[in-house]
């Protein structure tokens, strides 16, 4: 029984690397390829990990794979931003199909920092009203005057 | 049965991604699909070091997943802050 299982979690963690593979090989942008990469590869290794835990059914190997698979969840995610970011600061460009870039113009030059209207230090800390969801229908009312 | 389903199924798998993955190493357009690349490679590294963890029964080798997870964030966030910087002194 416990053979079985071993083998459902290692060839399904084969096929998720395979299809994160395929994924980074064949998407057209490079977001795409970091979306796809990132969800797809997390997942299957971890899925291969948990089929070691289970192989050699020992407390103490349990723990030190259930250790291995929370760094990489907390870890995949944070390198994954930096480099989206990253490719987005440099001015690589989307896919021609992409529809929309919320971050386009809303980082400072010269910080690197989120310049958007999400920032509060501007704004009135009375009014909390007009800090996240009054933003959108600005931004929205804005390009259709500018339309 | 479990030995020869990793030895005929699953190595050759993560190789053949292995294999697709050096593709984009050496073709992609930009520094960032290169480095998704290598992050990407080291996590298959880290699945095919389990496999053979399963295929030759010795829990050592486990302990290779967790240094590789660790020099494949620290590289990765290095490599990202250092090109940003760079480029933004350009």
């Amino acid at each position: 029984m416990v053979t079985y299982i071993v083998l459902f979690l290692m060839i399904t963690g084969a096929v998720f690397i395979l299809i994160a593979s395929i994924g980074l090989l064949k998407m057209p942008d490079v977001y795409m390829r970091l979306s796809a990469s990132t969800i797809a590869g997390t997942f299957g290794v971890a899925s291969m990990l948990l089929a070691v835990a289970v192989h050699f059914g020992s407390f103490y190997v349990g723990l030190h794979i259930l250790g291995v698979i929370i760094f990489l969840m907390l870890t995949v995610p944070i390198s994954a931003h930096m480099l989206g970011r990253t490719a987005h600061v440099i001015g690589l460009k989307m896919w021609e199909k992409t529809l929309c870039d919320d971050l386009e113009g809303k980082l400072d030059d010269e910080t690197l920092l989120y310049d958007g209207e999400c920032i509060m230090e501007d704004k009135d800390p009375q009014e909390p009203e007009s800090f996240t969801p009054g933003n959108e229908d600005d931004e929205d009312d804005e390009d259709d005057d500018d339309e | 049965m479990i030995q020869n389903v990793i030895v005929y199924f699953v190595l050759p798998v993560l190789s053949f991604s292995m294999l697709l993955i050096f593709f984009r190493l050496f073709k992609g357009p930009s520094l960032i699909d290169k480095v998704i690349a290598l992050d990407l490679l080291v996590i298959v590294g880290i699945g095919a070091f389990s496999a053979y963890a399963v295929y030759l029964d010795k829990v050592a080798i486990v302990d290779i997943s967790l240094v590789l997870a660790l020099i494949a964030f620290l590289s990765t966030v290095a490599f990202t802050f250092y090109y940003s910087k760079q480029q933004k002194n350009l």
